[in-house]
């Protein structure tokens, strides 16, 4: 019995010791010459930095109204006041909070159900394949921004259930990218000579399919990052989101159409901030996948 | 033809799941739907509330309810909008021709400006061209739609003094002020998609034109001009047609939101105002009709492949 368990690693060793912190290495060492990466790892760097930050940066509390409304950018408010009299600047650096907080738990969520079923069905094939991914498939049958629409529709609109909708609609994706590499990776001897000893299914998926899926699905939840980031603004924007007076910047965007003829900054900041940080994400997970999968064409 | 056979029943068993979908989602609704009815017009005596159930076959079991909508739906008949009492099928048809004005202006436009910018980049094999390209692509990638359109609002009222219009004229009664219309709108939704075009296009290109049979046209003395379109743009044309197709989802989904920022009455402004007035049969035809178009489009993209690569044989 014992066996069982000692025999799969000694079968996965020569890749597990030798291979993975040289592997980092590399990948560190990659991504510090792609200055695409460079730019983007720094912008994603900055953006959590303001949103960890949030209270000690913020001059002025979000939601207190403080000033006469609509001021322009000045000395006293560096990025002018909104239609409340709020401090925009404040407003702008607690919502880099929303938005990392709603992007980051849904993209949690999407990889979770979407990549344990993408492994699952891979590994499993068969009927288990069939049913799991056409599942999936039902689900991308649907614009995704309709989808999350009409999920927040029915859950009510909140932070949590936008956070839930954007999990929901962006699970089909990571099944999808978990289940090719493993359909890849089960045909290979070593996972036939696991087999053979009779290590368990689970231990065989941990081992020895979770490190060949890692990559793809952290390029992938990069890039989701960024559209759950813009899917969150535009749920916001259009009221299904995140409800006032907290500050979240599709919100705000959205608030601003009324005024914007009269005062542009409030406009235009809070979309300014949107872009910034959805493109961090992009050109991070641009060059991962130039540096992880160089076969992957960066499209 | 047998791939053709198996891709249409596909296509069939996805809309029948996605129905499903929307008529449990639509079930899930927190609070009894004769409340929300009720909302309007205050209490309801016992009787009342049953006369209403009836009227909208609420009494029925789930499973039954949920055939009669099919059946409904199969006959064209839809329900009625709960706030405006009007057949929902009547509404989404004098909507549905908007939302499609929009969609193919839009998908022109991104072809008109991401092909021919595409093909100009591949020209240059720079390392400088290639950076721009990938940044700026990436930047269409992350701007928001409707960022985009804001800006293009303040920029059009500050410029020209133009305001978006409270009353949409259809390009029937006439052409030329519908067009005005919709030229930011338009605008808004290709400026981003048009950059993921001209990425696709390049990269498609430059694999092409690294080919055999490119030298061999160039070696038999053919202009550039003709290797360039005729030779290379036809055979780098597939995966910026399945880039394209891949846009739609986001191209549907931008829609909405640029219908509502522009007041233009089609299916994504029916479809947000159902949400707000929580006026849910107006919702599930919308949603449904929003996943028959999804999936109808990918069916197409999947088609026009055998017509642009004859070799593409599906079995």
């Amino acid at each position: 019995m014992s066996e069982a368990r000692t025999a799969p690693e000694v079968v996965a060793l020569p890749g597990v010791v030798a291979g993975r912190p040289a592997r980092r290495a590399r990948v560190i060492r990659a991504l510090g010459r792609t200055p695409v990466a460079l730019i983007g790892a720094a912008t994603v760097a900055a953006v959590i930095l303001v949103a960890l930050a949030a209270p000690v940066l913020a001059p002025h509390d979000p939601v207190a109204q403080i000033a006469k409304p609509l001021l322009p950018p000045g000395r006293e408010y560096l990025a002018g006041t909104d239609e409340f009299g709020r401090d925009e600047l404040s407003r702008l650096i607690y919502g880099a909070r929303v938005s990392l907080y709603v992007g980051v738990l849904a993209v949690l969520f999407a990889l979770g159900v979407g990549g344990t079923t993408g492994v699952v069905a891979g590994f499993r094939g068969g009927w288990v394949d069939d049913t799991a991914m056409r599942a999936m498939d039902m689900l991308l049958s649907m614009p995704p921004l309709v989808l999350a629409i009409a999920i927040t529709a029915v859950l009510g609109p909140s932070l949590t259930n936008v956070m839930l909708a954007i999990g929901i609609v962006y699970s089909p994706t990571f099944a999808r990218v978990a289940r090719g590499p493993t359909l890849a990776v089960v045909q290979r001897p070593y996972i036939e000579a696991a087999r053979a000893i009779g290590a368990p299914g689970l231990v065989i998926v941990l081992r020895h399919v979770l490190p060949n899926v890692a990559a793809p699905i952290l390029v992938q939840a990069t890039v989701s990052l960024s559209t759950a980031i813009l899917t969150e603004a535009a749920l916001s924007f259009l009221g299904l989101g995140t409800q006032p007076p907290t500050a979240s910047w599709g919100l705000m965007l959205s608030a601003s159409r009324q005024y914007m003829l009269i005062d542009p900054w409030i406009a235009v900041l809070p979309g300014l901030a949107i872009a910034v940080s959805v493109l961090g994400f992009n050109l991070l997970g641009d060059g991962l996948r130039d540096v992880l999968d160089p076969q992957m064409p960066s499209q | 033809m047998r791939y053709l056979a198996r891709r249409a029943l596909w296509t069939v068993v996805a809309l029948l799941g996605v129905s499903v979908l929307i008529f449990l989602l639509v079930r899930l609704l927190p609070g009894n739907i004769v409340d929300i009815l009720a909302g309007t017009e205050g209490q309801l005596s016992r009787e009342q509330r049953a006369a209403v159930l009836r009227e909208f076959g609420l009494d029925r079991s789930v499973p039954v309810q949920y055939l009669l909508w099919m059946r409904g739906m199969l006959r064209g008949d839809l329900g009625w909008s709960f706030r405006s009492g009007q057949p929902v099928a009547e509404l989404l048809a004098s909507r549905l021709p908007i939302t499609i004005e929009l969609a193919v202006l839009t998908v022109l436009a991104v072809t008109l400006i991401g092909i021919p910018l595409g093909v100009l980049a591949s020209v240059s094999r720079s390392i400088r061209v290639k950076t721009l390209v990938q940044i700026v692509g990436l930047l269409g990638l992350s701007l928001p739609s409707f960022w985009i359109a804001v800006l293009l609002i303040i920029a059009a009222s500050h410029l020209f003094g133009w305001l978006p219009a409270l009353i949409f004229v259809s390009p029937w009664s006439d052409p030329w002020v519908n067009l005005q219309q919709m030229f930011l709108p338009v605008l808004s939704l290709a400026l981003g998609l048009s950059v993921v075009v001209v990425r696709m296009t390049r990269s498609s290109m430059l694999e092409v034109l690294g080919q055999d049979f490119i030298k061999v046209a160039r070696a038999k003395g053919l202009s550039a001009r003709a290797v360039l379109l005729r030779h290379a743009l036809r055979n780098a044309l597939i995966p910026i047609v399945t880039v394209l197709g891949l846009q739609m989802g986001y191209l549907l989904g931008g829609v909405v939101i640029t219908e509502q920022i522009f007041g233009l009455p089609g299916l994504g402004w029916t479809l947000l105002n159902g949400v707000y007035q929580r006026d849910y049969p107006v919702v599930q035809a919308t949603v449904m009709l929003f996943a028959v178009t999804f999936v109808l489009i990918n069916l197409a993209v999947d088609l026009l492949y055998t017509y642009l690569d004859p070799r593409i044989r599906y079995e």
